[in-house]
């Protein structure tokens, strides 16, 4: 049975929104630095996997898996789940 | 050329477009009992997008006609490099929803938001702004819609052997008539629709490939032998540094930014539909975007002649890779994919650019001078306005502009020029306000489009550089200078602490 979802003030909603933007630049970071490292990094390398030079699959599939992997950590401690509703809801135009 | 002619090869593909036909009619049944309003329902598809079909329109909204035919024609010119260079873009999806978001989802219910108009125009409280952001929108996704319609009905030219205008016709009509009847919510579905296909095609086409080639190791020992440099990230010269530098700019970090991909996030159901699209977005959009460029250098396995002999230009190469090595009724499956990229692009863009004109501009402007508009009445006009862009598109790309690829690029930049700071700022900086907004946004583009018309780069760098960076100092120098903005108007975007009740 899944846990009670915490129920948050708009503001603390926002608040979180910010620390999972700035949590969201991190692994950008971190992409890049593993982008650079599996793809130039690995170039110089004359080691092949499957007839393939091994930094293609580094800077290819190994950027995709680490991405997968870092969204999956982002989402387990960073992102939190509560209700994007609010009671004054809809208090802007009126062609709705 | 060998075609896939005959019926065999075209039936798939009406096939698919009579289900998103059939589809969008559905929904628009059903989104006709929702509560909610037309317009709600219409251009925000009333926020009920769930994790999976988020995430489907997001990636084919962004995998345009030019993913799957111009990058894997440079990559089967320019080898692994290109395949390298796409996979920056497996960062799209979670820049777009980790920053943009959550913010985007609370601040569209807060405010009754529908459009990326009205979140700007709210913040910044300014008309000039709102409307310099709907004429971009118009502009460039016009020049955008004709540069998919373009490159799909190209392609399905090439590969069934019927003439551009009969593919213009079939899937052009199609789009426009799905969209204008489906509004935002049956965009998202064929989209998602769409998305699949796509992955089906690539992995078709890629069954076909590896099959004629013999095999991966006959392909990788083919380029080898013939194209060593294919194997080296700077493939001898032809990927400079700086070409990786541009494009992890372009078509990764500021995509964030993009109008089509922003809205996105003001329609989605809850938390948990944006937790999963995050996941499973990233997923699919690294399958697919590797998946494709990397099917370019593969087909260097089976198309080991030189570029003249495919007429001399590499979008030629996907089309021809489909012809050679797929019987015909495989090749009418494959085809599907890099139409359903075209089709799916055009829809978001069409259903976007028509509430900019309904909703910005239209609606705005009569609640301002107080004329009451019927639910009918904005009815009518939005599908009406849908049909009508969706047909001058069409009109434009029956005789299609030669340079429409660079149009397409052009589009990107531009867009991401006009709103990345304007975004940013309006979320993450309290400080920033009108007159860096409308500087950075007016500035920002003009810059880029006479950088872009005279041809003037920043050491070889494509010309995002200079307008992203005018765009920035722009909104940094116009908000330190002007004014700060109203406190009511940033309350709901920096809502400040909440004051303890007296004690009794």
């Amino acid at each position: 049975m899944a846990a009670p979802m915490r129920h948050y003030t708009y503001r603390e909603k926002m608040a979180q929104a910010n620390r999972e933007a700035k949590a969201t630049l991190i692994v950008l970071a971190l992409t890049v630095v593993v982008w650079i490292a599996l793809g130039f990094g690995l170039s110089g390398l004359d080691i092949q996997l499957f007839h393939t030079p091994i930094w293609v699959l580094g800077g290819t599939i190994g950027v995709w898996i680490f991405s997968i992997i870092a969204v999956v950590v982002l989402r387990t401690c960073v992102f939190q789940d509560f209700d994007l509703g609010d009671e004054e809801e809809g208090k802007g135009e009126r062609h709705e | 050329m060998n075609n896939a002619s005959g019926l065999v090869g075209l039936i798939p593909i009406v096939l698919f477009l009579v289900a998103a036909l059939i589809v969008s009619i559905v929904i628009r049944n059903r989104s006709r009992k929702a509560s909610g309003g037309f317009v709600k329902e219409y251009f925000i598809g009333n926020r009920g997008l769930g994790g999976f079909v988020l995430a489907m329109t997001t990636i084919a909204t962004y995998g345009s006609v030019s993913s799957f035919v111009g990058g894997p024609g440079q990559a089967w010119e320019t080898g692994f490099g290109w395949v390298y260079m796409a996979a920056v873009q497996v960062t799209t999806l979670f820049l777009l929803y980790g920053i943009m978001g959550k913010k985007m989802a609370l601040l569209s219910r807060k405010l009754g938001a529908v459009t990326v108009i009205d979140v700007i125009r709210a913040r910044y409280r300014s008309n000039a702004i709102a409307n310099i952001a709907a004429l971009i929108i118009v502009l460039f996704f016009a020049a955008t819609m004709v540069a998919q319609f373009v490159g799909g009905a190209k392609l399905f030219e090439a590969v069934t052997g019927y003439s551009y205008v009969v593919g213009l016709c079939l899937f052009g009509i199609a789009v426009i008539i799905f969209t204008t009847v489906g509004g935002f919510r049956g965009v998202a579905v064929t989209d998602a629709m769409c998305g699949v296909a796509m992955l089906v095609g690539i992995a078709v086409l890629a069954g076909g490939i590896l099959n004629e080639a013999g095999g991966y190791t006959n392909i990788m020992d083919t380029i080898a032998a013939n194209h060593p440099q294919m194997l080296e990230p700077l493939s001898a010269g032809t990927m400079p540094v700086s070409l990786y530098f541009t494009q992890w700019l372009l078509v990764g970090i500021f995509t964030f930014a993009l109008p089509q991909s922003v809205v996105r996030c003001m329609g989605f159901k809850d938390t948990k539909s944006l937790h999963r699209a995050l996941i499973l977005g990233t997923v699919i959009m690294g399958a697919m975007i590797i998946g494709v460029t990397a099917l370019g250098v593969l087909a260097a396995g089976v198309l080991t002649d030189d570029l003249s002999a495919y007429g001399s230009s590499i979008d030629n190469i996907i089309p021809q890779a489909i012809v050679q090595t797929l019987p015909p009724w495989l090749a009418g499956i494959a085809i599907i994919g890099p139409i359903a990229a075209s089709i799916s692009t055009v829809s978001s863009l069409l259903i976007a650019s028509s509430s900019a004109i309904i909703k910005d501009l239209w609606l705005h402007h009569a609640a301002q001078k107080g004329t009451a508009v019927t639910e009918q009445a904005v009815s009518r006009s939005s599908q009406i306005i849908t049909l009508a862009i969706g047909a001058i598109v069409f009109v434009l790309s029956i005789v299609p502009p030669d340079v429409i690829w660079k149009i397409n690029m052009f589009a990107f930049g531009g867009l991401e020029t006009a709103f990345c700071w304007v975004f940013l700022g309006a979320l993450f900086w309290k400080r920033a306000n009108k007159t860096g907004a409308l500087l950075s946004m007016a500035g920002g583009v003009a810059t880029y489009c006479i950088c872009m018309a005279a041809g003037i780069t920043f050491f070889g760098m494509h010309q995002i550089v200079i307008g992203i960076t005018v765009s920035f100092v722009l909104m940094v120098i116009g908000s330190l200078a002007g004014k700060p903005s109203e406190p009511d108007a940033l309350e709901p975007f920096f809502p400040e602490e909440e004051k303890p009740a007296k004690a009794a």
